[in-house]
């Protein structure tokens, strides 16, 4: 089994290594950037096949590799059925959707293609990564790479607003889930002791220390609010259609076959873990329900194909949510995979129809099953499979669930429960059913609008992934037996063995089946009613318009609160920054004690001259103050600056002399050079009498504190408890090889910060540079010559 | 002075003639003693720039303008950056400094602290960063 682990790195760093390869050579490649993603998908997916091929019935490879070890965290991988069954469909499908892309995509800047076919390939390979990803917070780090390419991806054709608006919406919902769940993966790394799922799964005991915890339940909710967000449950279900400004390969790949179903793969993983707990069920069955219900219902209301059919996406993964509610894990990889094949085929036939007629609106469609004779029969194919009609995949998945509907334990429980769920997924699957009918109808068949004369059916580049998809949703639904191995053996749970099969076994999904198509051909004739129903309910506030009041509302506090603190006023900052220094000085001071025996007052080892610079120093300080002009002041700054200088003579430092004269020398052109564009003082201007006390104050707790500090130092106890130069002495001559102590600590001991400083410095530069060019408009022009 | 009047005294241009050489000199010399004699990259770097500000006032910003100086600044901060790192790629501490000992034709025997390199980006980044906004605002009009 060796040469497998071996093998399970690749198969995520291929693809990265791919999208890496493409951030470099993209530009030139453009638009056949594709067959780079291609080909890594071919090899993700070879190694994934060949890897579940051969490991079948024995243990899954693991591979772990050290990373952190410091805080637990691994680089750490499972190739178990259920993550492998999830590798495959994401290379698969991506192998797809590059090929549909680079028929679909119309040529833009070569650039831009370029970095779509990274991003993409980026996705693809943090999706592999999410499906084996053994530890949680490598897991999270897959998670965040697939929110950020999202938001890329969303956010094409970045010029348009509402695309911005989308891929903006997008990621503050996911990022924000992927940090509360950040939260729980930490819970549950504290509180059991391993980030690794592979040992919370094999041993009992750390998965019994997080049952008995009182955080289970916390660390639960938190990890599912990350699942939710990212799946589109209710109540985040927003953010999906708003998403589909994306191209419709995006669309297909990301929000219908693969990314939303990576809150629905946590789900999977996390079953094991969290299931015992006695929230799981009752959490997942009525979010679930709900949104599995409400996307079907909202996309029947809908007329834009992509807008239909992110909303049946969004009420599929509340089934699947659903089914993990009720630890129905075995038909998981069932449910999975048929969403999969019928929603991305019908999201290529999606795109197919607008780049045909530029239209995705149901209202100009219709008639154009003589113009797309190829289009027509992959869309019917999907189109029956999402219905569930025998003998496709669809019929298979709904029979089952049904089944598992009536005969699963939790619901037995609760019989009125019970009742009312099957209820609820009877009307619902009915919408699907009758959404189906809308998009076959409503496309290829009734009249033809006259603006669309000269449709002309797709190209082989577009309808052979199409055709893929459409035809595994009937391939698979008329080999029963086969399915059932095969979905059974991805699914996350161990030895599940799922019948699957055309005629049914029992009476009972069969009947829900007639009830189904029966109330589905009701609903579709109805459609002028129901329509004019909702429009009673779409008074009720939407998801999307209480998420723009919480932001709004984050927004106006945030400006609340910066324009208090961050008034503009540079004597507002700097009282604030000495009162807050000297309240820390001062309860430094009085937390370690002043004696004020230590305090001297004598001037006795001051020579008479040093008393003379005192004396200029006061003179001028009093000056500044009174000084009527800006430049008045400045010069006695300056005066005041050289002074101090001149003190250090008398204690005979030359090192602090010299850089203390620079610094005035500097610092004085610096004022020079802007005095022209401040503002006069503005001596009638009434200062309140307040400001000015608290100027007052500030002022004389500053001068207090630093005098009284500069007494202490003075002390000989001081001196001696914290003689810092003496070591510094010792040291600097044998560590940093010169005798110039000061330079020694800026380069070598205290290097390190040195580099934080000058890189601040740097930085200061280049915001200075580019502030005051950005304002000059005929530098600008400079600049941007300078950038290319 | 005032950015209007940058670079109109005849005075100070001749001063500046022997001013700014030599200024230049000696914050080399102050850059080179730096590690047994007060002197280093910092004082240096501030001193240059002082040097870079005299020519300024008397040639104008437009003629200072001329040298990209935030360059330096970037030069200088991967000097000192990459001295940090040698060592963390040898194995070592990041910013563990050691000495250089080599022979020069004519100077002889040479033995240099690496953490003259570091000093050196200090040198470039304060003199950069000073000249740059020096440059800049005396660019600006009123």
């Amino acid at each position: 089994m060796t040469d497998m682990t071996q093998l399970l790195p690749w198969i995520v760093l291929t693809p990265f290594a791919g999208a890496a390869l493409l951030l470099l050579v993209g530009r030139w490649l453009a638009g056949r950037s594709g067959l780079v993603m291609a080909a890594t998908a071919v090899a993700s997916f070879s190694m994934a096949a060949w890897m579940f091929a051969s490991t079948q019935g024995s243990l899954a490879p693991f591979l772990n590799w050290a990373w952190m070890p410091e805080l637990n965290i691994a680089f750490a991988l499972h190739g178990d059925p259920f993550g492998l069954f999830f590798t495959l469909l994401v290379s698969g499908i991506g192998l797809l959707i590059s090929i549909y892309s680079m028929a679909y995509v119309t040529p833009m800047e070569p650039g831009r293609m370029g970095r779509y076919y990274a991003t993409l390939t980026a996705f693809m390979a943090a999706m592999i990564g999410i499906a084996l990803a053994d530890d949680l917070m490598l897991l999270f780090v897959f998670w965040e790479i697939t929110s950020i390419t999202s938001f890329l991806l969303i956010g094409y054709w970045y010029e348009q607003e509402g695309a911005k608006k989308g891929a903006l919406t997008a990621l503050q919902v996911t990022a924000l889930g992927g940090l509360v769940m950040m939260v729980g993966f930490i819970l549950i790394g504290q509180v059991a002791g391993t980030f690794s799922l592979h040992v919370l799964y094999t041993e009992p005991q750390r998965l019994e220390a997080l049952t008995h915890s009182p955080l289970f339940t916390a660390a639960m909710v938190l990890v599912l609010l990350g699942a939710m967000t990212k799946s589109a449950q209710f109540p985040f279900q927003f953010w999906l259609p708003g998403a589909m400004v994306a191209p419709t390969p995006v669309s297909a790949y990301l929000h219908a076959a693969t990314m939303v179903k990576a809150g629905i793969f946590l789900m999977g993983r996390m079953l094991p873990v969290f299931g015992e707990n006695p929230w799981w069920s009752p959490i997942l069955i009525s979010i679930g329900l709900l949104t599995f219900f409400l996307g079907a219902y909202q996309a029947f209301l809908q007329t834009d194909l992509k807008a239909i059919l992110a909303r049946t996406t969004v009420s599929t993964l509340g089934l699947i949510t659903l089914i993990y509610g009720l630890h129905e894990a075995g038909q998981d990889a069932l449910q999975i995979l048929n969403h999969a094949a019928y929603k991305g085929s019908l999201f290529l036939v999606a795109g197919i129809v607008e780049h045909a007629t530029h239209t995705r609106d149901l209202r100009k469609l219709g008639g154009l099953r003589k113009a797309m004779p190829i289009t027509f029969i992959l869309c019917l194919l999907a189109a029956i499979s999402m219905s569930g009609l025998p003998p496709f995949f669809g019929y298979l998945a709904k029979e089952t669930l049904y089944d598992g509907l009536l005969t699963n334990e939790i619901l037995s429980q609760w019989p009125a429960v019970q009742k009312f769920t099957i209820a609820v997924s009877v009307l619902t699957n009915a919408f699907v059913f009758a959404v189906g009918l809308k998009l076959v109808f409503g496309i290829f068949l009734g009249r033809k609008p006259d603006d669309l004369e000269h449709v002309h059916d797709a190209t082989p580049g577009l309808w052979i992934p199409t055709g893929v998809l459409a035809a595994m949703t009937l391939i698979l639904g008329l080999l029963p037996g086969v399915t059932s191995g095969l979905v059974s053996g991805f699914s996350s749970e161990e030895h599940t063995h799922l019948h699957l099969a055309l005629i049914p076994h029992h009476a009972g999904p069969a009947i829900l089946s007639l009830v189904t198509i029966t109330l589905g051909v009701i609903l579709y004739n109805l459609q002028n009613i129901i329509e004019r129903a909702h429009k009673l309910i779409a008074l009720l506030p939407t998801a999307q318009s209480v998420w723009d009041k919480l932001l709004g509302a984050t927004n106006s506090l945030a400006t609340a609160y910066s324009s208090r603190w961050q008034s503009g006023s540079l004597s507002w900052y700097l009282s604030g920054c000495l009162a807050f220094l000297v309240g820390l000085v001062v309860l430094a001071l009085w937390r370690g004690g002043v004696n004020p025996e230590h305090i001297r007052t004598s001037l006795s080892e001051m020579p008479w001259y040093g008393l003379v610079l005192c004396v200029l120093l006061s003179i001028a300080s009093i000056a500044i103050v009174r000084a009527r002009t800006r430049l008045e002041a400045a010069i006695l700054s300056t005066a005041i600056g050289f002074t101090v200088s001149t003190l250090f003579v008398v204690y005979r430092s030359p090192d602090i002399l010299l850089t203390q004269i620079l610094i005035e020398t500097v610092s004085t052109i610096f004022v020079l050079l802007i005095l022209i564009f401040m503002p006069a003082f503005k001596k009638r201007d009434p200062i309140s009498t307040l400001r000015k006390g608290w100027h007052l104050a500030v002022s004389i707790a500053v001068g207090g504190v630093v005098t009284l500090l500069l007494l202490l130092s003075m002390s000989p106890q001081f001196r001696e408890t914290a003689n810092l130069g003496a070591g510094y002495l010792q040291r600097s001559p044998a560590q940093g090889g010169g005798a110039n102590a000061v330079n020694v600590i800026i380069v070598d001991i205290r290097a390190t910060d040195t580099n934080g400083e000058i890189t601040v410095l740097v930085v200061v530069g280049l915001c200075v540079y580019g502030l005051l060019r950005a304002r000059r408009p005929h530098d600008r022009s400079e600049m941007h010559r300078a950038d290319s | 002075m005032t950015p209007q009047t940058l670079g109109n005294s005849p005075i100070l241009r001749t001063v500046c003639r022997f001013a700014v050489p030599l200024t230049v000199l000696v914050s080399l010399k102050i850059f080179w003693q730096g590690h047994n004699l007060p002197g280093g990259g910092f004082i240096a770097g501030a001193m240059a720039a002082a040097a870079g500000a005299m020519y300024l006032m008397a040639f104008g910003a437009a003629k200072a303008s001329r040298i990209a100086w935030w360059k330096f600044s970037v030069v200088g901060l991967l000097c000192s950056l990459t001295t940090g790192t040698v060592p963390l790629l040898m194995g070592k501490a990041y910013m563990d400094h050691t000495f250089l000992n080599f022979h020069l034709p004519l100077l002889g025997h040479q033995h240099i602290p690496t953490a003259v390199f570091f000093d050196l980006g200090v040198f470039l980044i304060v003199l950069g960063t000073l000249m740059t906004i020096f440059v800049e605002l005396g660019l600006e009009e009123r």
